[in-house]
């Protein structure tokens, strides 16, 4: 049924695409207020991700793995500096509105927009992804595209049903006199890992 | 439906007085156009966007129901329930149904204009169910029991303390004025609703074909929770947002998200296909269920507008209110207004269709036609085209009021009847100021001034002024004839002989076709077509009755009147052709005098003259395409030029509306003499003769230093020290 997991990577542009874009689409992330740390190796990226959990004072995570997650050992890692981490669905649901961080994985990335793309058909990402204060996001750093029709010729080709799209930055608004105010529904903070080294068993 | 009728004047004099409004909207209508081009930047070429979204549109609405279908059968088959709503009373049984069948107490919604335009609120709240609003700006004008004034940002009328005292009321307790604490504040209290709710009701961006997913284009989240949590997850969605392919949400998202909110894109952009998985507490477990989904396409009169010619434009709109963030008179007024959900051009149009004509009847004069909105609108919508198009379908159907049917028909399609009126009133002008049928006449305004000086009626007009100022030029290169127009004939005399003076320096000869009369503007505006073409009648003949090589005008109005007969007669078998063969002749001054300039190698910049400031004409610029070459000429005249700040906004005249709706007039008014007096020249020129009226009306009461004129003028003036040098 839902497959956009395992095909979209046989979409993937490799020609006008790559980690070249980077430099770019972190221009643009942080134009849209997310935090970006870019990562040489798996190692770093967990250690990036646990200077983030130790700033914000995070006691509380629900997480959804994603490849590089589990090649980082985030979980275990969190676990051993004492955070309690949900990873089943049931669990998420019941804590993903009092956890401290969401964490999860993600697609790509667009260079245009600074956007990251992640598919969420399952429950529990979109839990992760929208009720806690912070989330954040693992992207294997080569996987950057051009821009938004670039992005769309990898979702036509893999989009038959599910929930997916573009996070850009963190939940704002600027309902009142039209000041920029972050955090309104969704994360305050939304910050990007992304990781050079690939996973075990190829990129992304 | 029948309309209610309402007291506009009223409500326009109070939005004026509304400070925090006017503060507000002056400030964003400051700042978006920079705003906007900056989100752009790194798009590409901006035209071809937006000719991207307008052909994908028009290929859609070309087979609506088809595409409908398809999304239909592409939703269904991957589990969503489809419902086509007539009309809003079946849209909101349908609901009220499924939510008595399924048991739902507790309704959260995300911004959904279809489920404003069809008051869903009121109806199921009136059924004992609670309903929700989560958008920020949705919920405070809830709170508020008012109604959105802009359709991207719904509260933009309201200031921190007035939703502090909003939040107060309904929190019952003491909510500082802080705007980081009140979103703080809203998210709790969103969060609890958002969690205990048992359906989520969303609208649509876009609606794909192709899979059935329903696009949603937000920053707060509140769709994504709306989307997410509920166990029941509906869309409530018009006909327009139907896209056939995914590809062409692409098309899409390149320019909504710039042209709304001035982002690359928002933080959340979400598809939804096919219902998706929820979390349910079962017997205190929490246990995976699959939602129920449903999308409620509405109708409501948009399929009638489909098969319409004309109004299938509409469906170009991908409701981003940017049109609204140019227009001189929303940005004056807002959005309440223009009566329903949908405020500004755009507004007035999808009223028609969706409230009917009575309800447009009421506020449609508030388009002045200056098409600032059809320079950025992404679906490239003519609205103001499209208004006027409605005026005219509204006159042959209810007729014009007698008075106004009188005075067009008897007078001002009575050229010698006109011009004896006109006669009159720059002698004695009295009956001018009483006369009901004098106020429907062009240049009625004369000697009504107030709070603008406005020009009286020459004594000697132009046509009588011939006779002096034509040379006989013994081998012209060319022939043309001047149409004048009442407002350069009648009050501004001095510059139609510098007209003559102009193209006679460049050894043309120039007509003066007595039968010519008004060019019929002021009635079409009111959408008197059949009057309007009988004035045209008798101005093709006159005007091609010497058979002239070129038919010049100095006012863009009048020249793109004399083109429109064109349009106006195509059908008519005698007079069409004739209306087609001198459109192509019709020439504005300042493009041909330019391309002459040109010819003879004197359309160059030369120094030493005086500082100039030039007001480009709405319709010089967009109907006509023409702004650089009356700058050429100015600069060749050896002026300074310095730009004012946008120097092609309206000046607020608009015919008859910069009289009528003087209170609305002269704000936009004194917006343009500051942006003039900015720019410290000596002159404000300008090519077209109402901004000429409006603008030396301002000037004489506010900066009296500087002078209005015409560019005609300016290089007659050159001309002029030429000959004495
Ligand atoms: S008419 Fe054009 S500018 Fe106005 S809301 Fe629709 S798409 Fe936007």
């Amino acid at each position: 049924m839902h497959t956009f997991t395992e095909t979209w990577q046989r979409s993937f542009p490799t020609a006008t695409s790559g980690s070249h874009l980077f430099a770019e689409f972190e221009e643009r992330a942080r134009a849209a207020a997310a935090e970006v740390f870019r990562c040489a190796t798996l190692t770093e990226a967990r250690e990036a991700l646990l200077r983030l959990v130790e700033g914000a004072g995070v006691t509380k995570a629900v997480v959804v793995e994603s490849p590089l997650q589990l090649a980082a050992g985030v979980t275990e890692a969190l676990r051993a500096r004492g955070v309690e981490v949900y990873t089943a669905p049931a669990e998420i649901a019941e804590h993903a509105p009092t956890a401290d961080i969401g964490i999860s994985g993600v697609e790509f990335g667009v260079a245009e927009t600074g956007s990251v793309f992640q598919e969420g058909y399952a429950i529990a990402t979109r839990l992760v992804t929208i009720l806690p204060p912070l989330h954040v996001v693992f992207l294997p750093s080569a996987n950057i595209v051009p821009d938004v029709p670039q992005a769309f010729e990898i979702i036509a080709k893999n989009f038959d049903r599910g929930y997916l799209g573009f996070i850009t930055g963190p939940s704002r608004t600027g309902d009142i006199e039209r000041v920029l105010t972050i955090g309104v529904h969704g994360p305050g903070r939304f910050a990007i890992i992304a990781c050079d080294e690939a996973p075990q068993g190829g990129t992304r | 439906m029948k309309a209610e009728k309402r007291k506009l004047r009223k409500e326009i004099s109070e939005k004026l007085k509304d400070k925090t409004l006017r503060g507000a909207l002056g400030r964003f209508a400051e700042v978006y156009p920079e705003a906007r081009a900056a989100a752009y930047a790194n798009a590409g070429d901006v035209e071809t966007l937006r000719e991207a979204v307008k052909q994908m549109k028009i290929a859609t609405v070309g087979q609506i129901e088809a595409v409908a279908d398809r999304f239909e059968a592409a939703a269904t088959k991957r589990g969503v329930q489809v419902f086509r709503a007539e009309d809003g009373e079946s849209a909101k049984a349908y609901l009220l149904k499924l939510c008595k069948e399924t048991g739902v107490e507790r309704i959260v919604k995300s911004k959904s204009m279809a489920s404003e335009e069809i008051h869903l609120n009121p109806y199921l709240e009136a059924a004992g169910i609670t309903v929700t609003e989560t958008d920020l700006g949705e919920w405070i004008v809830a709170l508020a029991h008012e109604r959105p004034s802009h359709m991207v940002i719904p509260a933009i009328h309201m200031n921190r303390h007035q939703v502090a005292e909003h939040f107060s009321k309904e929190l019952k307790k003491e909510i500082p004025p802080d705007i980081a604490v009140m979103v703080q504040v809203a998210r709790k209290e969103l969060r609890e609703k958002f969690l205990q709710a048992d359906m989520g009701i969303s609208g649509a961006n876009f609606l794909i074909a192709e899979n059935g997913a329903v696009g949603l284009v937000t920053n707060e989240g509140n769709a994504r929770m709306v989307t997410t949590l509920p166990r029941i997850q509906v869309a409530i969605v018009g006909y327009e947002k139907l896209i056939p392919t995914i590809k062409d949400a692409a098309t899409i998202l390149k320019v909504l998200p710039r042209n709304a909110t001035c982002q690359l894109m928002t933080s959340y952009t979400t598809m939804v296909s096919g219902p998706t998985p929820a979390m349910v507490k079962r017997d205190g477990k929490w246990v995976e269920e699959q939602k129920e989904m449903h999308v409620i396409l509405l109708d409501n009169g948009r399929l009638r507008a489909a098969k319409d010619e004309r109004f299938r434009e509409i469906f170009q709109c991908v409701r981003c209110a940017s049109c609204l963030n140019v227009c001189p008179v929303y940005t004056l007024i807002g959005g309440h207004v223009y009566g329903h959900i949908y405020a500004g051009g755009i507004g007035a149009i999808l009223t028609a269709f969706l409230h009917g004509m009575e309800e447009f009847a009421q506020f449609h004069e508030l388009c002045i036609g200056c098409r600032r909105c059809t320079t950025i609108c992404p679906g490239k919508i003519d609205i103001p085209g499209l208004i006027e198009e409605l005026r005219v379908r509204k006159v042959k159907d209810k007729g014009l009021p007698f008075l106004l049917k009188q005075t067009f028909e008897n007078v001002i399609a009575n050229r010698k009847l006109f011009h004896s009126l006109l006669r009159l009133a720059a002698r004695g002008q009295k009956p001018f100021q009483e006369g009901k049928l004098i106020r429907h006449l062009p240049l009625f305004f004369a000697g009504l001034a107030k709070d603008r000086s406005l020009p009286a009626i020459a004594e000697e007009p132009l046509r009588d002024r011939v006779a002096k100022v034509k040379r006989k030029i013994a081998n012209p290169d060319k022939r043309v004839a001047f149409f004048g127009g009442c407002t350069m004939d009648f009050v501004f005399p001095e510059t139609g002989e510098s007209v003559f003076k102009v193209l006679q320096d460049l050894n043309i000869e120039v007509l003066y076709p007595e039968g010519q009369s008004c060019c019929g503007k002021p009635v079409l505006a009111m959408g008197d077509e059949e009057t309007m073409k009988r004035i045209a009648r008798e101005n093709i003949k006159a005007l091609e009755e010497a058979n002239p090589d070129a038919i010049v005008s100095a006012c863009p109005t009048c020249t793109e009147s004399l083109q429109h007969y064109r349009e106006l007669l195509k059908d008519d078998p005698e007079w069409g052709p004739k209306a087609a063969a001198m459109a192509k002749k019709v020439r504005e001054f300042c493009s041909l005098v330019a391309e002459e300039y040109e010819k003879h190698g004197r359309l160059k910049k030369k120094a030493g003259g005086l500082r100039v400031t030039y007001h480009d004409s709405c319709h010089m610029k967009r109907v006509l395409g023409i702004d650089k070459e009356p700058r050429q000429l100015l600069e060749a005249a050896g002026c300074e030029l310095v730009e004012m700040k946008d120097a092609d906004k309206c000046c607020g005249m608009s015919g008859i509306f910069g009289v009528k709706y003087a209170e609305l007039s002269m704000p936009i008014l004194s917006q343009k003499i500051a942006n003039i007096e900015e720019t410290g020249a000596e002159i404000a020129a300008c090519a077209c003769s109402g901004c000429m009226v409006q603008i030396q009306g301002g000037l004489d009461k506010k900066l009296p230093g500087v002078k209005m004129k015409h560019v005609a003028d300016i290089l007659a003036e050159k001309i002029g020290e030429k000959k004495i040098a």
